[in-house]
């Protein structure tokens, strides 16, 4: 049941609006549950062809020869399309809001980079005969080295992914090989932690699994225009790709989508649209071009596979002075989306607490695995997972109730964030308050006393002295030392310092380096080539 | 070359025309050729089905019992005298797939499906099937060895012998995804007791092997003894020998070996 606690922050909120906070039928909900909700595949048009793909079998490899003959004469077929044959073959969706280069192929041409990737179209008079012509192809490879760990990607000599990032890292504001947060000095406050917890975290790639595998059907309409039932969960960027990798003016296309039979992130790749409008303008027929269920799951791209170092210093009394990250986003061959997860991740950092001391580098990775994207929160969750286990390991590691512990680190109003704003309307003390009631949890009194509105500021709202990464020498190897999380009462505690820590060097007049320093100023959007 | 769906009233016709055509595929419940067609596979260019009464009979009442190969799993569940294979029945799919999905298909089903097979490997049943050259029985065994070389043959009906008591047979399928997962892996035991000592032990395990395959060595652990403690931990130590398990998504093949055991325990421990 919906509960909305008005009483909380009831100054800080409108209670005009008409349309939040109360409870409004989604525009679709009768289509859907009376099962009348027309869906792109529901258009069966006269004379309409279909579309199936040749995908390599191969990780990596060199193509050295694409033999089409037989497929060519076996029956129905109308039409093979190849890498050649479409107009700009080299696309990234995010470029269309200048982020990134373009590096997918809509149809591989010398080289393939992942098991799944397209490297031939064919389209036929029924599905079946495209799937008989689709087994006719030979296609003769030259098997290369591949990479599947995203930090055996960034080893040197590893086997280069993608040529157009040649270090198999995403290039951010054409510059930086990764993302970059950092506030004050971690490295200090952690000598200077009571505990030091480092634990690794892997996700697993996961795959949307909608009940409407992707697709497109693309028609000619009069005027030189094409008429497209998409699948699309991202109406206009799949207009704008398609225009860009077909080389025409947008206004061609004439896009009918908005039912999406589940998407959750799976259907912002414009993977269908491109090849089935092509297969239409080359044999002048509507053509229909939908994943199959194995497709969808083999080839269709998942979430990245998140790879998240974190390391934290933890004082007795249950305060987090520091905490490292260091996360890994497994792109895949291709950028798609995962480039913009990474800047999503550093943007969480180091979660909803207040740490004095935060230190992350966040790599978004190219493997010869499924190109990833976009599902649900990502960037975020996996990170969300991975912070949250950590703190209840270091509730453990201190002795505290692990929503007393996040209670004592949240942050309050007032408080410097890492990334250099001031925290407005942080609820998450009321959050967990509102969950250990729900519970049955009891918390100590003076914790159900804590409000996000006091004990923030102060000298929590201090930026603190950061030493730059310049100012300082590189550690030639992560010295991360590891200590290791049992289920015992914790043992490791480090002695304190015999002697008070050396005083914080003054702040440098405040650093206005000239280069574009991209970590040290404040944290940048996906804009943030247009910032500058 | 579009698909042709050839339909027949008896068996024996749809048998000719599956051992005459090399691209002919047996359509039973359609879970397992319904998927192959839908996914592009060029190799079926003919579906075969019948309409033969003789494939949907269940005979419960003999001690050995029959199910025709098109009895569905959810006709099994309805049917009060085979209250012993309702565990496996149920564990397979939802309701949807055990509405279509039959006895004979899951013979054909590979890893990490068919978990019926393996109980019907428990209990020994025999496959009646019928080729290009008439009708004859073989055992389960000896089927699911040759699995992959039965294009051409039509399987009739299954037979089993009825466990003596509900303890006798005992199932479990480990799942990740509850209620209708693939199997992590599945595990039959049949434990006839003569005299208070196992006799004629039987243990099968599926997705340990390409196909489903029998535990010897832990059959041989328990044959002619009590099911006491010592023999259970034995058994459950021997259990790993002879498989062959392979890695998926469920499971990888190191899980496997070193959970087997564990759970052969709790199977014959009665344990939950």
């Amino acid at each position: 049941m919906l509960e909305l606690r008005k009483d909380i922050f009831a100054d800080e909120r409108d209670d005009n609006l008409n349309e939040i906070g109360k409870g409004t039928q989604r525009q679709d909900m009768l289509g859907h549950v009376t099962g009348t909700s027309s869906y792109f595949n529901d258009h069966k048009l006269q004379g309409m062809l279909h579309l199936k793909v040749v995908r390599s079998t191969q990780s990596h490899a060199r193509i050295r020869r694409i033999d089409t003959t037989e497929a060519e004469r076996s029956a129905g077929v109308r039409r093979i399309i190849r890498g050649a044959d479409v107009p700009v073959n080299l696309n990234t969706l995010l470029s269309l809001i200048n982020f990134g280069k373009d590096d997918e192929p809509s149809l591989a041409v010398d080289k393939v980079r992942y098991k799944g990737e397209p490297i031939v179209a064919i389209v036929a008079d029924s599905e079946r005969e495209a799937f008989e012509a689709v087994a006719k192809v030979k296609i003769d490879y030259e098997p290369l080295p591949a990479v599947f760990d995203v930090e055996d990607a960034l080893k040197p000599g590893a086997p280069v992914v993608n040529e157009t990032y040649p270090k198999n890292t995403f290039t951010y504001h054409e510059t930086y090989d990764h993302q970059k947060l950092r506030f004050g000095d971690a490295d200090a406050a952690l000598a200077t932690a009571d505990h030091v917890l480092e634990q690794r975290y892997q996700m697993s790639p996961i795959e949307h699994a909608p009940t409407e595998t992707n697709g497109a059907i693309a028609a000619p309409d009069t005027n030189g225009r094409y008429l497209v039932y998409t699948s699309t969960q991202a109406l206009f960027f799949s207009v704008d790709t398609c225009a860009k990798i077909l080389d025409v003016p947008s206004n061609t296309f004439h896009f009918i989508g908005g039912t999406v039979g589940g998407g959750f992130g799976g259907k912002v790749d414009t993977l269908t649209e491109p090849l089935a409008i092509l297969g239409a303008m080359l044999t002048g027929r509507p053509v229909r071009y939908v994943f199959g269920r194995e497709e969808e799951m083999q080839y269709g791209p998942p979430r990245g596979a998140e790879r998240i170092y974190i390391k934290d210093g933890v004082m007795r009394d249950g305060r987090i002075v520091a905490r490292k990250i260091r996360a890994y986003f497994d792109s895949g061959a291709y950028t798609r989306l995962s480039s913009y997860a990474a800047v999503k991740c550093a943007a969480h950092l180091p979660g909803p607490y207040t740490i004095p001391n935060v230190y992350g580098d966040v790599y978004c990775v190219f493997t010869n695995r499924t190109p990833a994207t976009a599902m649900r929160g990502f960037g975020v969750t996996a990170m969300d997972f991975a912070i949250e286990c950590q703190m209840d390991k270091l509730a453990h590691l201190v002795n505290m109730d692990p929503m007393e512990f996040r209670i004592l680190n949240a942050y309050r109003d007032g408080d410097m964030k890492a990334h250099r704003r001031e925290a407005k309307n942080t609820a998450l003390i009321e959050c967990v308050q509102v969950a250990a009631e729900k519970a049955k949890w009891p918390l100590r009194e003076e914790f159900k006393r804590a409000s996000s509105r006091k004990d923030g500021g102060g000298s929590r709202a201090v930026i603190p002295p950061t030493p730059t990464d310049s100012s300082r020498a590189r550690p030639t190897a992560p010295a991360q030392q590891r200590t290791s999380y049992d289920r015992l009462p914790p043992t490791v505690t480090r002695e304190p310092p015999r002697e008070p820590p050396p005083p914080a060097p003054p702040p440098p007049p405040s650093p206005r380096p000239t280069a574009p320093s991209h970590g040290a100023t404040r944290f940048s959007s996906v804009f943030g080539t247009r910032r500058r | 070359m579009a698909v042709t769906v050839k339909t027949f009233a008896s068996a024996s016709e749809a048998a000719g025309a599956l051992s005459s055509d090399r691209t002919a595929r047996y359509l039973g419940g359609g879970t397992l050729v319904m998927r192959a067609l839908n996914e592009g596979d060029v190799s079926i260019s003919t579906v075969v089905r019948a309409q033969d009464q003789a494939l949907t009979r269940i005979d419960a009442s003999a001690p050995r019992i029959t199910l025709g190969a098109g009895v569905t799993f959810a006709r099994v569940l309805a049917e009060r005298d085979l209250a012993f294979l309702h565990a496996p029945a149920r564990s397979i799919g939802g309701p949807a797939v055990r509405n279509m999905g039959t006895v004979g298909g899951n013979l054909f089903a590979p890893n990490p499906y068919g978990d019926f097979t393996v109980a019907l490997l428990a209990l020994d049943a025999t496959v009646a099937v019928q080729g290009g050259f008439g009708s004859r029985d073989i055992p389960i065994e000896e089927f699911l060895q040759a699995r992959e070389r039965q294009a051409g043959t039509l399987v009739l009906s299954v037979s089993c012998t009825r466990p003596a008591s509900s303890e006798a047979f005992r199932y479990r399928k480990i799942a990740r995804i509850k209620p209708k997962g693939g199997s992590v892996m599945t595990l039959a035991a049949h434990l006839p007791i003569s005299g208070g000592r196992i006799a004629g032990a039987r243990i099968a395990l599926g997705s340990m092997a390409p196909t489903q395959i029998r535990a010897r060595a832990a059959e041989r652990a328990l044959e002619g003894r009590s099911l006491d403690a010592a023999t259970i931990a034995a058994a459950a130590s021997a259990a790993i020998e002879g498989t062959s398990p392979s890695d998926n998504a469920l499971g990888s093949a190191w899980y496997r070996r070193e959970v087997v055991g564990v759970h052969l325990r709790r199977l014959l421990s009665g344990q939950e």
